[in-house]
């Protein structure tokens, strides 16, 4: 493993980490298994039964809550004969029947029926055969995690600073609860790490979303959406953090000079709505119209949640030159429905204006990475600056266009790498659950 | 007209809109004979307006009260889901000026686009309007790269013949629940 120090180096990474299928083979396993990985909210399954699919790295997996309401994670493939047993995005069923030879799970991942069961050796004990499960789940705040790691630290460290700014998201809504509603999918022919790059970079809106700056300014004037990015980012006071476990954090707020509701692009219904709000809570419209907007913070949370606007994006790799991204949509739970219909349409600006210019780029980068003679992506903006400033529990803060949060997640990229930590899985019932926040 | 004016998107619009998406619950029945050729002459134009880019011409053929909606949930109300984008004429005019600016990325160099519209079916609505629905595979070329976006489109057309308008553009992508590759153009 020790080739692997070599290609994170403080000021730059190799290309290989970008490009090298056998590198993508150990980040499914070590990084999208041996660290806490984000794997849907639990507004997407809110009654007992319910269940969705998702995928922790390349693994198909059924998130499920039981009839008594407790989660559990089980790998969506058959003990038989490794068919998927489930074929749907969500719903909510007690049992899941394998379509090939009929054996049938509970929702636990106990297996209850054997077809035909005469003929197994006399050994054979239904108890050995039930679905894999995740043997480790945590939630915090309604978002859902696990690991294959026993030695991985609790959901709660392994966040560590990144909770208290996520509950800063959550508790935008009434309630401090969300209600993830349905999701944009993007796909994109580059390495999942180049969206993980941008998503720590405030060096990059000035000009890869120079397009989206110019038509707010030619079309609605004034500090629009993003206008904080025009001129010299860095004098607003806007700033990344690096919190340590590669979680990242991108503050825009301190270059806003308005409020979020009037930097807000106009988006459709904005006008009908906004007096709509403003009949029903008066003096109070102000503050009711500030939920609908996005966070204006970037939290990522590694390796796969990109928290943004009103947004769970996750970060979904297929091979190691191919990416899928979802965008969920939050909603504000307690919200009026009108700032909820708002944050539908603002859902829809930058990710269908802003976000195919990202994408692009990301393709470009790829592209670019093919030279093999040219071995390094520099990231050494804000190195050894004088500005950077490093607090009591190692959080790292520097001007918005510096580089740090992205050598700071590449630093919890090789500890993973690095590790030789035992992957399990485990069988029904035999989960551990920690509920962090 | 222009993309200043405020928007007109209000609750009794998104109501129309829940209407055309409750429509798909019945078989409409045969299409009007008398309608399809008018709709196919609009349909028609449309398309080769937006394959040769003719975008500002293109939005002085939609209504005042326009929406150009592609979304990802095709049987939900738009007012409790996110699309891909639901646009009144503001947003479309904003679109547009994006690639008008030089700096879209994802459109340098631009696609290539040749759209084939068939299965053009019409039926009049009420208030004088005729629904015209068709089959459209945009193919966009780009770069290395030839993609096609396969899609049923609903047309509320507000007038037929050579001042044909549309009022409402449905693009109901086939592949609107799975990934669709970035596309930054109008389809």
């Amino acid at each position: 493993m020790n080739a692997l120090d070599s290609l994170v180096q403080p000021h730059r990474v190799h290309r290989r980490a970008y490009t090298d299928p056998d590198i993508f083979a150990a980040e499914m396993s070590k990084v999208f298994g041996g660290a806490w990985v984000y794997l849907a909210h639990e507004s997407q399954l809110p009654e007992p039964n319910d269940f969705v699919t998702t995928r922790m790295g390349l693994r198909p997996l059924i998130l499920t809550r039981d009839s008594d309401g407790g989660l559990h994670g089980l790998f969506n493939r058959c003990a038989h004969r490794a068919s998927t047993v489930c074929q749907s995005e969500c719903g909510s069923t007690r049992r899941f029947q394998c379509s090939y030879h009929g054996w049938t799970y509970s929702n636990r991942g106990e297996l209850v029926n054997v077809p035909f069961v005469e003929g197994y050796p006399p050994e054979f004990d239904k108890a050995d055969h039930g679905l894999a499960l995740v043997p480790r789940l945590g939630t915090y705040r309604g978002l859902v995690f696990g690991t294959l790691n026993s030695d991985a630290p609790t959901l709660a460290e392994w966040l560590g600073p990144a909770g208290p700014l996520i509950d800063e998201f959550v508790d935008r809504s009434p309630t401090g609860r969300i209600e993830v509603r349905n999701c944009q999918r993007m796909i994109y022919r580059g390495n999942w790490k180049l969206a993980w790059d941008n998503a720590g970079d405030g060096l990059h809106p000035t000009f890869a979303h120079r397009s989206f700056l110019v038509l707010n300014e030619r079309q609605h004037g004034g500090a629009r959406s993003l206008s904080q990015f025009k001129a010299s980012p860095d004098d607003t006071g806007m700033y990344g953090l690096d919190l340590g476990h590669g979680h990242m954090f991108v503050d825009q707020r301190p270059g806003l000079n308005q409020s979020f509701w009037e930097t807000q692009r106009p988006v459709p219904g904005r006008e009908w709505y906004a007096d709509r709000i403003a009949e029903r809570f008066g003096e109070e419209a102000a503050d009711v119209l500030d939920m609908a907007p996005g966070s204006m913070v970037n939290l990522s949370i590694f390796p796969n949640l990109l928290i943004k606007g009103n947004h769970l994006e996750t970060v979904d790799p297929v091979s190691v030159g191919e990416t899928r991204l979802h965008t969920w949509v939050a909603a504000a739970e307690g919200a009026p429905d009108e700032v909820n219909v708002l944050r539908m349409r603002i859902a829809e600006d930058f990710p269908s204006l802003g976000n195919p210019d990202d994408l692009e780029i990301f393709e470009r980068c790829q592209e670019g990475l093919a030279i093999a003679e040219i071995e390094w992506v520099d990231m050494s903006k804000g190195l050894g600056h004088d500005a950077e400033q490093v607090s009591a529990d190692g959080v790292r803060r520097a001007p918005v266009t510096h580089e740090g949060p992205m050598r700071g997640y590449l630093r919890a990229w090789l500890e993973l790498m690095s590790s030789d930590a035992k992957l399990t899985t485990v069988r029904a019932g035999e989960t551990s659950f920690e509920k962090a926040a | 007209m222009g993309g200043h004016a405020a928007s007109v998107l209000d609750d009794r619009l998104y109501g129309r809109l829940a209407d055309l998406v409750s429509f798909e619950v019945e078989d409409r029945g045969p299409a009007d004979q008398r309608l399809q050729s008018a709709a196919e002459q609009a349909l028609y134009h449309e398309a080769r307006m937006l394959d040769e880019r003719r975008y500002r011409a293109w939005l002085e053929r939609f209504t005042d009260d326009c929406v150009y909606w592609v979304p990802l949930d095709p049987v939900a109300d738009p007012r409790t889901k996110v699309s891909y984008c639901l646009d009144d004429r503001r947003r479309m005019a904003d679109r547009i000026g994006l690639l008008e600016t030089g700096w879209a990325h994802a459109q340098e160099p631009p696609s290539r686009t040749v759209r084939t519209v068939s299965n053009v079916e019409a039926w009049p609505l009420g208030g004088g309007d005729t629904l015209a629905r068709c089959s459209t595979v945009v193919w966009e070329h780009r770069k290395d790269r030839l993609t096609p976006f396969a899609s049923r489109n609903d047309f509320v057309l507000a007038s037929l013949g050579s001042d044909w308008a549309v009022r409402y553009k449905i693009v109901r992508l086939v592949d609107c629940s799975g990934d669709v590759r970035k596309f930054s153009f109008v389809l």
